[in-house]
């Protein structure tokens, strides 16, 4: 059994060490909002963060989490909705399937917070998740709305 | 656009009568079962489309799935329209494999796919809301005596517009399910439109911002347990030896079983399940076509370019034409196979208990399921019941139910345990039903006024239409699926025929976003660049000229070129780079899409898109902001194609295996999109797909205009350019 605190809190769970991160957060403590679509950290989908930074839990294993603050999207906001990301999500109509949402908006919180000023080519550039859907360009644009919101 | 159902409600077919308090079921001949499923809480039952709580919560039942192209806003945005009632007071389920919400192929089918949602939903949803208002007007009469006359509605209520007196529907509910059917009823003139028409928001975008929007791979059960399967890598081989000693004695693991052409791990969890499915030594053999390549199929497609085969299409005499034209140009063009690549993996879950099935499948088709799930059970279709999640991208894989068979027969092998099959990437990338590899040739004439005087085409390969829908004893002679896009073309070119060879292709093949015009546009469009190149004319001139005799398509080309302030030629941009244009104009769906690409070369000398303007001429745009995501999301994918994706395949199977070596579009490729729509009255068209069929050929054709390299084959990462 292995202690990890997700979300602010601290779960006792039935993993092994090698386990990536992913699958304790979906199938052992059973949050499912990360998701998987590659296992190689290719895609982004199972994008979450520890101490803050943008980890991809795929090929993240739960030894490397030991005693670290995972947050995933249930965590991102106080009431699961409410970040400036998630609102500009809304607000810009972004998702389509929606099936690698959750890591984009984890993916852009990490990148918000390092640079809360961030010009158009540098959100694009930050960019990194894979969509199929082809939602980049609403993407783009709910980052750049949110980071007029986030202080 | 014919309507498949019977506009004009059969009396016999209503059955009045009352259910639970509260509950009053009427509608389409609903069977017991069926009011049953229908979970409106403690609320009316007004017919099979929707249902209204006391607290006027309106349920709509979908025939339709979400898998991204808004089916879950766009199809109650017609019955909301009718009924009266705000998008607020909306929520969707997933209506039930019943006959009612078949609205597809004159009320026989009932699938997500080619573009047919709303369309096929114009008439049937909107009947039903209007028809709901009727029964809640007369239900307030009942109630208060007014005289229906004086009752009309606004957002979830009747009004009495002479006293104020105002009936919630929530509270009319109970007694409007029992009120008489009306035999007809008058639709909304489109100039009363409040909703369609409009740029109504998405439902789902909040669920889907916030990690609580369920995906198949989300399924969750108490004591469920998962499966990873490895299927063999030689298309459609067998297991003819496993070793599963190791594996059995690994954490967590319950099962090793075979499924068809395969064999599947079940474990507490995917984790414990693909760790063990990794230890399992499994021999396969007795794949049909071992030494399968895409090198020699491709070779095989090219022989056959001069093949007579079948005849598609033969308007005139293109043969002669040709011989007898000023000047001729010949052009061989060749695609490759191509995986779907869905974000969401394969997966599905089943329970088979009690002489019941249960199944939670991502699926195109829940027909199809109920299907599959008698065939593996032998169970009659009413002890099935099929829930369908969000899916995580369709684009035309999910009408395959190879996934949902694994589940169901790994279920009924371990009855009163539910199971959910989950793929890896790999298994998905390996083991899809891709868009078949096509080769075809383009032979053109022109007279020496430089107007075009003849095509003849001939193309090479096989299709999904006849891979599932053929029958064996009467194979069709000409696949749609494979000529699709090719032929009924608007140019006036006098002389026009197109023969199809098929070429089976021993490689599973499926229908993939466009289907047979995500190859033929890109060969026809390339194809209408090269005569105009020969007749040293300008493409959208040229283009222009031969579409007299067709204003819509007309209108959509201006509309295209004047958006994007067409260039012919390259020029000197203010990145330091030469830029330039290309177009692509093509119907598909019922739908004509005009495009225009600006490209340039990047600094590696790698091909880079930096806009791409979109004309789209649907009819009627029902959702201009679901048809503009749509339309960005087709370009999207249909670039991704043109310019990195093929699926190799050596020794009888596939080579690929994840993101890395089958690269697909990313955030910094992605162009700026312009989507101007163009509501032209005609009859609706489709539009999930329509947007894929023209990028590649206008990216294509600017390259051409940019390099002077004419590509005609695809992905572009195969090409130099400098």
């Amino acid at each position: 059994m292995t202690k990890l605190k997700i979300n602010g809190k601290l779960l006792n769970l039935d993993v092994e060490d090698d386990m990536p991160l992913l699958w304790a957060i979906r199938d052992i403590a059973g949050l499912s909002g990360t998701k998987f679509g590659c296992g190689k950290g290719l895609c982004g989908a199972c994008t979450v963060h520890i101490d803050g930074n943008a980890m991809r839990s795929c090929i993240t294993p739960v030894s490397a989490a030991r005693g670290k603050m995972i947050t995933t999207i249930e965590g991102l906001s106080s009431d699961g909705r409410s970040h400036p990301l998630q609102k500009a999500w809304v607000a810009e109509q972004v998702p389509q399937c929606g099936y690698c949402q959750s890591g984009q908006i984890m993916a852009a919180a990490a990148f918000l917070k390092q640079n809360p000023r961030p010009d158009d080519d540098a959100i694009r550039a930050s960019m990194n998740n894979l969509c199929r859907c082809g939602t980049y360009l609403r993407i783009q644009k709910a980052i750049k709305r949110a980071a007029g919101d986030v202080t | 656009m014919k309507s498949p159902l019977n506009v004009t409600m059969d009396r016999r077919e209503f059955l009045g009568s009352a259910g639970a308090a509260g509950a009053l079921v009427l509608g389409f001949a609903l069977p017991r079962r069926l009011r049953a499923a229908m979970s409106a809480p403690a609320g009316g039952t007004i017919n099979a489309f929707l249902s209204i709580a006391p607290n006027g919560k309106v349920t709509v039942q979908s025939p339709f799935v979400e898998m991204g192209e808004g089916t879950y806003t766009s199809i109650p945005m017609l019955l909301a329209e009718e009924l009266d009632v705000e998008m607020s007071a909306i929520r969707v389920e997933q209506a039930p494999p019943e006959a009612a919400y078949r609205l597809q192929e004159g009320g026989k089918e009932r699938y997500t796919g080619g573009s047919d949602s709303v369309r096929s939903s114009w008439e049937p949803l909107r009947k039903a809301g209007a028809t709901a208002r009727a029964m809640l007007i007369a239900a307030a009469e009942k109630q208060s005596g007014i005289p229906a006359r004086e009752l009309s509605t606004e957002p979830g209520a009747v009004v009495h517009k002479g006293s104020g007196r105002r009936f919630s529907y929530g509270d009319l509910a109970a007694t409007a399910g029992a009120m008489p059917v009306p035999e007809t009823v008058k639709l909304k003139d489109p100039a009363e439109f409040r909703l369609l028409g409009t740029p109504v928001p998405r439902l789902d975008a909040e669920e889907k911002s916030n990690g609580q929007a369920k995906f198949g791979i989300d399924f969750q059960m108490k004591g469920a347990l998962t499966a990873v399967v490895r299927q063999s890598p030689q298309f459609s081989g067998e297991p003819t030896a496993i070793d599963s000693a190791e594996a059995q004695g690994m954490p967590g693991v319950v099962s090793v079983d075979k499924i068809p052409n395969g064999i599947a791990v079940i474990a507490d969890h995917f984790w414990h399940a693909k760790k063990a499915l990794d230890a399992v030594k499994v021999t396969f053999d007795k794949a049909p076509s071992p030494d399968f390549s895409t090198d020699g199929y491709l070779k095989k497609l090219r022989s056959r370019l001069d093949d007579a085969g079948e005849p598609a299409e033969d308007k005139g005499k293109a043969k002669q034409a040709l011989r007898s034209a000023a000047k001729t140009t010949t052009a061989d063009y060749s695609v490759p196979y191509l995986a779907h690549a869905t974000m969401e993996p394969m997966n599905c879950a089943a329970l088979v208990q009690g002489g019941k099935c249960t199944v939670w499948a991502p699926n195109q088709t829940v027909d199809s399921v109920v299907e599959a799930a008698t065939t593996v059970t032998g169970l009659p279709k009413d002890a099935i019941e099929v829930h369908t999640p969000y899916l995580g991208g369709g684009f035309g894989r999910r009408f395959i139910m190879d996934y949902v068979t694994q589940a169901v027969t790994l279920a009924a092998k371990h009855p009163g345990k539910p199971i959910k099959v989950e793929w890896t990437r790999e298994e998905d990338m390996q083991h899809d039903f891709y868009r078949p590899m096509t080769a075809a040739r383009y032979r053109g004439g022109i007279d020496n006024k430089g107007n075009p005087v003849a095509v003849h085409i001939t193309t090479v390969g096989d299709g999904p239409l006849r891979r599932f829908f053929s029958d064996p004893k009467h194979p069709m002679k000409i696949d749609d699926s494979v000529v699709e896009g090719s032929i009924k073309q608007p140019y006036s070119i006098p002389n026009w025929r197109c023969d199809y060879v098929f070429e089976y292709s021993p490689a599973p093949i499926g229908f993939w976003r466009s289907v047979g015009n995500s190859q033929n546009a890109f060969f026809k469009e390339s194809f209408m660049d090269e005569l105009a190149h020969l007749a040293e004319r300008d493409p959208v001139e040229f283009r222009r000229t031969l579409l007299g005799k067709e204003p819509r398509f007309g209108k959509v080309l201006d509309t295209v070129a004047e958006m994007a302030g067409w260039r012919g030629k390259p020029w000197n941009a203010g990145d330091g780079r030469k830029h330039a244009m290309g177009v692509a104009l093509h119907r598909s769906f019922g739908s004509i899409v005009g495009e225009v690409a600006e490209v340039s070369l990047d600094e590696s000398g790698l091909p880079q898109v930096h806009r791409v303007w979109a004309a789209v001429d649907c009819g009627f745009a029902v959702n201009p902001l679901i048809l503009t995501m749509q339309i960005e999301s087709a370009i999207a994918y249909g670039l991704s194609a043109a310019l990195h994706e093929q699926v190799t395949m050596k020794d009888g199977h596939t080579v690929k295996n994840n993101f890395d070596d089958y690269p697909v579009l990313t955030a910094q490729e992605m162009p700026d999109v312009q989507v101007k729509i163009v509501n032209s009255g005609a009859d609706l068209g489709g539009i999930g797909e329509v947007g894929t069929p023209p990028i590649a050929p206008a990216v294509c054709n600017a390259l051409f205009t940019l390099t002077g390299k004419r590509i005609r084959s695809l992905p572009l990462d195969q090409h130099q350019f400098t």
